[in-house]
């Protein structure tokens, strides 16, 4: 096969497709994934098992030997009247700004510890995907300033609560385990619990503040 | 009931997985090779996606106080029923106090174990496959241990003795172009498919990490993209891994290719230093594969009159 970037379709705007294995449709959404994750879920296309979030882009993973959803272009095109969604949540999550990090960062943004901290307690940071592990939010909203790489040596135990930046986004670790995330502080929230349906607290499209405790 | 006399490398309990949970981080898991699990299944009147024991590289020790009607597939393995040679791919009837003891695999990596009315552990977002990484779901969240006590249920079916003669996995495996196909330099997309890679000693059910030629990806920095089974990514060292069942749901690094669901079940069955190759296929061609692996499998198993 030639090297073809796997392109199949191209909508209306954006929303371009591409193939991921024979399994999945990768939609190019940008700004807008949250609002046609939403709507692609709420839409229970045939064929399509479920719709996956990320950055910038959605993922349709489709029952084994499925081909394409026929109309998918047209639907996708179709999603651009005004938003009919179920309500989003907004979240509290209270945190003990005691990270390891926190100096560092507050000197590279140019702050104080106190002003930083008022600062992050200031934002509404909004649930844009769930990944890396069960339950953890990428939350988006922060400051250029606090837009940081990640660190380029990893920890290889970050307990489970911390609260961290890195790449733009704001997270919290739901279980411990290794990270490269700049750690600004712990909270004792309950991010995810197997036996709660649904199991993650956060859903995209929901909006977060954190409160210092 | 099962009692586990001595655990195998890592037993764990595994059905077909728990789809609908991946925009909450959650992957859908289950069976690795789940053509091996279906057919343990079938051959002792299961339903498909009844839980069963997914055994790696050396199995375990299990007690049945009460018999039990079982069937062991996938990797070759070496059992003993009550001492005596136990075949692979067959309906077997334990006995009452029977012992079954399940060796090394000689060929392949995973084992899979149906008894008659499934593994009866408790389900945990819809499905009783263990998730490691978090814990939870299977047998406590945990591989087996000694002493632990499986419950199984009622066995239904048609309680017929069946064999299983089942084309396996021909080399290459079968992809298709990844997402990120296109940022890769000529020369890598060339070794991908002309060169062998060797499987390193970095395989679990989270992905297996590949050495061979580098795969110099030449695009820029991506943002977090949602990935499945069977992605082939490319970290900076060029270095291949392929995502396994229990990988995350979004990944950072650039997806050369991806490897058709058709074949998913034969990279199950790779181990440390097996070498394997790619080769790309089209889309028809990948859901063609699909349907013939449905076909054999319902084909694959002789009953005994």
């Amino acid at each position: 096969m030639s090297a073809t970037n796997g392109r199949v379709a191209v909508s209306r705007e954006t929303v371009l497709l591409r193939w991921l294995s024979d399994r999945g449709l990768c939609l190019a959404t940008g700004e807008r994934t949250v609002e046609f994750y939403r709507r692609l879920t709420a839409s229970r296309l045939p064929g399509v098992v479920e719709v996956v979030p990320a950055d910038g882009m959605l993922l349709l993973v489709l029952a084994p030997g499925m081909p394409m959803p026929a109309g998918l272009p047209e639907l996708l095109d179709g999603l651009n009247g005004p938003p009919e969604m179920e309500p989003t949540m907004e979240h509290c999550i209270p945190v003990r700004f005691d990270g390891e990090d926190l100096p560092a960062i507050a000197g590279q943004a140019g702050y104080a510890e106190e002003g930083l901290i008022e600062l992050l307690c200031s934002l509404t940071l909004g649930v844009k995907f769930l990944g890396f592990q069960p339950g953890f939010a990428y939350l988006d909203g922060l400051p250029p300033k606090l837009h940081l790489p990640r660190r380029p040596n990893p920890r290889k135990h970050v307990p489970a609560g911390s609260v961290a930046l890195a790449g733009g986004y704001c997270g919290i670790y739901p279980l411990a385990g290794p990270g490269g995330w700049h750690l600004l502080g712990t909270t004792e929230a309950m991010l995810f619990d197997p036996a709660a349906d649904p199991p993650a607290r956060f859903r995209p499209g929901d909006t977060v503040k954190l409160v210092a405790t | 009931m099962i009692e586990v006399v001595k655990a195998g490398m890592q037993d764990l309990v595994m059905d077909l997985g728990r789809p609908g949970y991946r925009a909450q981080g959650v992957p859908e898991g289950g069976a690795a090779d789940v053509e091996a699990m279906i057919l343990a299944n079938r051959l002792v009147g299961n339903p498909d996606r009844a839980a069963v024991l997914e055994l790696l590289l050396r199995g375990p020790t299990l007690r049945f106080p009460g018999g039990g009607r079982v069937a062991l597939t996938g990797a070759e393995m070496q059992a003993r029923c009550n001492g005596k040679p136990m075949p692979c791919g067959r309906t077997l009837e334990i006995p009452p106090g029977g012992e079954l003891e399940m060796g090394q695999a000689s060929k392949g990596l995973r084992g899979y174990l149906a008894v008659a009315g499934g593994i009866d552990s408790q389900p945990v977002l819809g499905s009783r496959a263990t998730f490691l990484p978090s814990g939870f779901g299977g047998w406590q969240g945990r591989a087996l241990r000694a002493d632990d006590r499986l419950p199984f249920g009622v066995a239904g079916g048609h309680g017929k003795k069946g064999v299983i003669s089942f084309a396996g996995c021909k080399a290459p495996l079968r992809i298709l172009p990844g997402p990120q196909l296109a940022g890769f330099a000529d020369a890598a997309l060339k070794a991908l498919t002309a060169d062998a890679f060797n499987v390193s000693t970095d395989v679990n059910r989270l992905g297996l990490r590949l050495t061979g030629p580098a795969l110099g990806y030449q695009g820029g920095a991506l943002p977090s993209q949602a990935v499945l089974p069977g992605a082939i990514q490319v970290p900076p060292d060029g270095q291949p891994i392929v995502l396994g069942w229990d990988g995350p749901v979004t990944g950072g690094y650039p997806v050369i290719a991806a490897i058709i669901a058709a074949d998913l079940s034969c990279l199950a069955q790779l181990r440390p230093d097996n070498h394997l190759r790619f080769s790309f296929v089209t889309l028809e061609e990948a859901h063609a594969a699909w349907r013939k692996r449905q076909q054999d499998m319902d084909e694959a198993i002789a009953w005994a009159a």
